[in-house]
């Protein structure tokens, strides 16, 4: 929203003249709303003057004319000696003028128009390519500069000819900026923080809460009345729900030839983004500015036609499914029931809020107006701008929940200003409401804000912006008179105040929402810092968030693996290439793009995505994981009914099967984590889970009967997808299980006192015999023996893939507690491995 | 004569000094004899360092800027690497955790209660449009602000406050908004929630565990500074700005716009069963990949969830 800095300053009385515009500003970014920016439209409208046409000659053959114009004190400015010496000679006058060659039709001897001089810049190219005036020549004549029109300077639409002056607001020579107010600064302030603040979408609301800044009092505009007439028959009916007040005048129109000179209402348009397009609209438009409240216009004769009756009714009602309606824009829509209608006797002629209807549209046949001034409720207004997405002026500022209580002074104020009699006025106000009042201690709100405001101060900040505060026990009956402003010192520190919000807040509810007008109008950067206390209790840290913790430092610092964020919303696509089923995903209604639809049951798909760019970019042998949330419809919902969320691990690794073994293995032996792994079974349940995992090389993590992830190389058809080439392993590992894991005990200390023996094996075996088979019986035998003893794993040799045999070697080293082990009690010990093995059918070698 | 030669002559002479121990007073030669003793022990040991040095002139040197010697294979060490929004979080919640904050994660689908009801934002409100929420067909939200965990912590920390203390708990979480990305928006991003309630939370008392929170994280003092916010949860509420801390490297100076804040509405409250007469809170949340962008000087944000190892590698 674009606020005109001018228009504050001349609205808020008694601004300290030490004020610069930047600390106001300031102050409003600070207690009112975020000033995203600030456009200074002085250096817009620089070089740009009021000048006399001095004489207007055709120049044959062409729509141009020849132009001498006086700049008043500033021609000199802009003339050699000598051409204003030979100007005077041409032209005939004492006066030296200033030639320029217009193509406007209307420009005339005597008129006062907008000159932009050489070197001005055109003010409506001025925020892209600007275009720079110079003295250059037209048809053979110099031109210096140009006599500008409406949309030259940025102010309107309006191209069928220069603008025109008033003389009696100006003089030739004259800044055109100083003249028409455009020394000014427009403030752009963001809307979102405002959403609870109707009173702030107008002018007045915004220049009062300046003036409760300032802590100054501001002075309330004094409305004109407007009584019920009824020369002309037009009724309303409204549904309270949908529209707690219609007020609407009916009027014929006045005047609306075009007027003649630029009128200061184009500028005050301008300056809020709107443009002039004829005197009606532009009241309308200018009140809702000032005022936040919108205003719309019915041709009353079409409305009567309409109506088809001699009394036309106007009723407020919700719109039937698919019921159709031409908008203004020519658009016909087909309404929803959430969308409000204003209808003549129930043939609609308006989108309430909206946009009005094509059928009882103003336009030059026009002679008599209905003006309509009304409070919609916002939740049906915010349905109606999604569902037809019109985001207008008018439906922001009544999505706000304009007040019911200034349908009727705003209306009156348009008539007035309209100079306009009225034939009929109805205002249907059902329900009226008035602002309840809201018990508040000192205490209240000097706890909440941590603050040590007296009552007075409190009491003071509030009636500046229009609150009612009283000194009462908050008894209905009571009738206490209201605190006299500026009464520093005369209610009683603790007193209870009763507040009772203007009509315009709408958003003032409790306590809290009082306590918040005074922190911010007298600045929370005001308020003192403090620390709060606390008992020594340990804080708590979710185990998920621990975990998650140790396994970036073990994943990372450990074993070098990287870790990557991706989406959690992916595309089918990446579900059918790694054979999960798509149907089991949530999936975004409004999603982004089709990348973005699904949300993702596991890691590693999302990882997977990404190696081929990676390695594209000449990454080798890397490896990734990520930690996050995944889910699936299959999970189920929680006891409060929302999706069951599962956080996974995934890995993927340039490697095989051992490689990402290797790693997986440390890491849980770092995590104590009393994991054990066994083959995936091709056609299980794990592998219908994990189903981009070639079985064959591959396994499941297990504790007991529970499987808590898998791990292994991914299926050829699955890298095919993905455009890989090479050994691609990955791990999909659920933590939300593994947190319910026991940690393995810790183990005690086992040391012998007594040197311990080594000694390599090698143990001949059939091929097909799995060395975790070999392994266990060894570790079961020395175990039986009583030692004390370490198993580390030598080689494994297959002299070609099709030997029978195989040879697996071993580097043991064992001691026994309570004594040295001599020579035949080490014989002892390797003879009964070679009796164990043989149950194996191996040899040792 | 060479070093160590000059050394064992002075040891020489010393050694002969020991002789005079005998000619001296009785009280005297005490003192005398631990004089001696002690600069013998420095000579010696002068003596000791002397003579390695001497067999380190005959040790060929190394290149030791090279990674190995020739024709040895170089030493490898893993090297992996920390996502810096990870790192970054982890920061944020060690501070938070030595400050006495509990930690809960947030969940990435969510529903229309947590997201928008139990934050008192009237059903069908516009405020509820300047979420930008995605849905799914049945209704779930992926959340879009981490505010969407307030009422489960509320609930899930009441006993605390039942047993004489505070609910004071941080959430991050991995949030999601209905833009399009480009170097400045990301429609996935990661922010960081606060929540303190106790029988004596002021504003005066959030602000300044803010400030202390920003110092912290900066290691330097800090101004803050405030600009009014709306949030239906938060009644009043404010948005906090920190001065450009000097240790942020990059461009121009001024304020940085970190989190909104404010005291948790009464409703709030009410609905997660805490009564608003005898408990009052404050809660805030903020993004964390601002904070990442602005310590490294990133110009896009979506390196973040890209996944390419030339950008993971450099931290």
């Amino acid at each position: 929203m674009k606020i005109s800095l001018q228009y504050i300053k001349q609205h808020v009385a008694g601004i300290p003249a030490d004020l610069t515009d930047q600390q106001l500003i300031q102050l409003i970014g600070s207690r009112l709303v975020e000033v995203e920016g600030v456009e200074d439209l002085a250096p817009k409208y620089q070089k740009a003057y009021i000048v006399k046409v001095v004489s207007a000659e055709p120049i044959e053959g062409t729509h141009l004319h020849l132009c001498q114009i006086d700049a008043g004190p500033v021609t000199a400015d802009f003339l050699e000696p000598a051409d204003a010496a030979s100007t005077a000679e041409t032209t005939g006058t004492a006066t030296p003028t200033i030639q320029v060659v217009c193509g406007a039709p209307n420009v005339h001897a005597g008129m006062l128009a907008v000159w932009l001089a050489p070197g001005a810049i055109v003010p409506a190219t001025y925020h892209g390519e600007r275009f720079r005036l110079s003295v250059r020549k037209l048809r053979g004549y110099e031109s210096h500069g140009m006599l500008a029109a409406l949309d030259e300077l940025d102010l309107g639409t309006d191209h069928e000819g220069i603008i025109e002056i008033d003389p009696k607001s100006a003089h030739p020579g004259d800044s055109f900026a100083d003249a028409f107010g455009l020394g000014d600064l427009i403030l752009d302030v963001e809307n979102k923080s405002l959403t609870h603040r109707p009173d702030c979408f107008g002018l007045i609301g915004f220049a009062r809460e300046v003036a409760g800044i300032l802590g100054l009092p501001f002075k309330e505009p004094e409305w004109p009345t407007l009584t019920p007439v009824q020369e002309l028959p037009l009724q309303v009916q409204t549904d309270p729900d949908l529209c707690p007040r219609y007020s609407c005048a009916v009027f014929d129109l006045p005047d609306t030839r075009p007027a003649r000179y630029l009128a200061p209402e184009a500028i005050f348009l301008a300056k809020a983004g709107m443009r002039t397009i004829d005197p009606v609209v532009d009241l309308t438009n200018i009140l809702m500015l000032e005022t936040g409240q919108p205003l719309h216009a019915f041709d009353y004769d079409k409305l009567v036609a309409v109506s088809g009756q001699t009394v036309p009714t106007l009723i407020v009602r919700s719109a039937q499914p698919d019921e159709p309606l031409q908008l203004l824009d020519g658009k016909t829509i087909q309404c929803t029931p959430d969308d409000i209608l204003i209808t003549a006797n129930n043939v609609p002629v308006a989108l309430a809020g909206a946009m009005g209807g094509k059928n009882t549209e103003i336009d030059p046949s026009t002679r008599r107006v209905v003006l309509e001034s009304a409070t919609f409720s916002l939740y049906h207004l915010r349905k109606t701008q999604m569902a037809h997405g019109i985001f207008s002026e008018a439906i922001t500022r009544f999505t706000k929940g304009q007040p019911a209580a200034l349908t009727l002074p705003v209306l009156a104020e348009a008539v007035q200003r309209l100079g306009v009699q009225p034939l009929a006025v109805v205002d249907d106000y059902p329900c009226p409401t008035t602002p309840e009042p809201i018990k508040l201690t000192v205490q209240d709100l000097n706890q909440l804000l941590g603050t040590a405001y007296s009552a007075s101060e409190i009491a003071e900040t509030l009636q500046n912006v229009g609150f009612d505060v009283r000194t009462a026990p908050l008894k209905p009956t009571s009738d206490q008179p209201a605190v006299p402003p500026h009464s520093a010192g005369k209610i009683p520190k603790n007193a209870s105040l009763r507040v009772t919000a203007p009509v315009w807040r709408t958003d003032i509810h409790i306590p809290a929402d009082v306590i918040e007008e005074v922190g911010r109008l007298r600045g929370y950067d005001n308020i003192p810092l403090t620390l709060p206390t606390r008992p020594f209790l340990e804080a708590e840290i979710d185990p998920m968030f621990h975990l998650k913790h140790q396994l970036r430092d073990l994943l990372s610092d450990r074993l070098g693996l990287h870790e990557a964020l991706t989406y959690s919303f992916i595309s089918r696509q990446l579900l059918e290439k790694t054979h999960l089923d798509p149907t089991d995903s949530y999936e975004i209604t409004n999603s982004i793009s089709p990348e973005l639809q699904c949300f993702r049951q596991q890691i590693t798909p999302s990882l997977l995505d990404k190696i081929r760019e990676d390695l594209k970019s000449g990454h080798r042998a890397f490896g990734l994981y990520e930690l996050n949330q995944v889910s699936q419809k299959s999970f189920g919902l929680t006891p409060e009914r929302t999706p069951v969320l599962r956080t996974d691990l995934g890995l993927v690794l340039l490697g095989d099967f051992y490689a990402l073994k290797a790693r997986l293995l440390a890491l849980f032996h770092d995590l104590k984590l009393p994991l054990e792994y066994a083959q995936l079974t091709p056609g299980s349940a794990a592998a219908e889970q994990y189903p981009y995992l070639e079985p064959a090389h591959s396994a499941v993590f297990t504790h007991g009967d529970q499987v808590y992830g898998a791990f292994g190389e991914i299926r050829h058809s699955v890298l095919t997808q993905f455009k890989l080439d090479q050994t691609v392993s990955a791990c999909e590992l659920n933590l939300d299980t593994l947190l319910t894991l026991p940690s393995l005990p810790h183990q005690s200390f086992q040391h012998s006192k007594f040197p311990a023996v080594e000694r390599d094996l090698t143990l001949k075996v059939s091929a097909d015999l799995p060395y975790g088979r070999a392994l266990n019986l060894l570790d079961q035998t020395l175990a039986a023996a009583g030692l004390y003893y370490q198993i580390s794993p030598l080689s494994i040799y297959q002299a070609t893939p099709t030997d029978a045999t195989k040879h697996l070697s071993f580097h043991l080293r064992f001691s026994h507690p309570d004594r040295t082990l001599d020579a035949a009690a080490i014989s002892a010990i390797m003879e009964s491995i070679t009796v164990a093995v043989s149950s194996l059918g191996a040899t040792v070698i | 004569m060479s070093k160590l030669e000059n050394l064992k002559a002075e040891l020489k002479l010393l050694n002969a000094e020991y002789a005079k121990i005998k000619t001296l007073p009785p009280a005297e030669r005490g003192p005398f004899g631990r004089e001696l003793n002690a600069k013998k022990q420095r000579l010696l040991a002068a003596i000791a360092r002397a003579e390695a040095d001497a067999e380190s002139a005959e040790v060929a040197p190394i290149d030791i800027s090279a990674p190995a010697a020739p024709n040895q294979p170089f030493p490898t060490l893993p090297r992996g690497t920390k996502h810096p929004l990870m790192t970054e979080l982890d920061h944020i919640i060690d501070i938070y955790s030595r400050m006495g904050f509990d930690v809960m994660e947030s969940g990435q689908l969510d529903d229309e209660f947590h997201m928008f009801d139990s934050l008192n934002f009237p059903e069908g409100h516009p405020a509820r449009d300047g979420y930008d929420t995605f849905r799914t067909a049945e209704n779930f939200i992926p959340p879009a602000h981490t505010s969407t965990m307030q009422h489960r912590a509320l609930k899930r920390y009441q006993h605390r406050l039942a047993e004489g203390g505070q609910i004071a708990v941080v959430i991050p979480g991995r949030v999601f908004r209905n833009e399009d990305a480009d170097a400045t928006h990301e429609h996935t991003f990661y922010q960081c929630e606060g929540v303190l309630v106790s029988r004596t939370a002021t504003m005066s008392d959030m602000f300044g565990v803010l400030k202390h929170f920003f110092e912290a994280y900066y290691g330097e003092s800090l101004k803050i500074k405030t600009q009014p916010g709306y949030f239906p949860f938060t009644e009043p509420s404010a948005e906090l700005l920190i001065e450009k801390p000097a240790s942020l490297a990059g461009k121009g100076d001024g304020w940085l716009e970190m989190l909104g804040c404010g005291m948790i509405h009464p409703n709030v409250l009410k609905t997660a069963g805490i009564d608003p007469t005898l408990y009052r809170g404050y809660a805030w949340g903020g993004g964390i990949d601002r904070l990442v962008m602005l310590k490294y000087q990133l110009d896009d944000i979506r390196y973040f969830e890209s996944a390419k190892l030339d950008f993971l590698e450099a931290f």
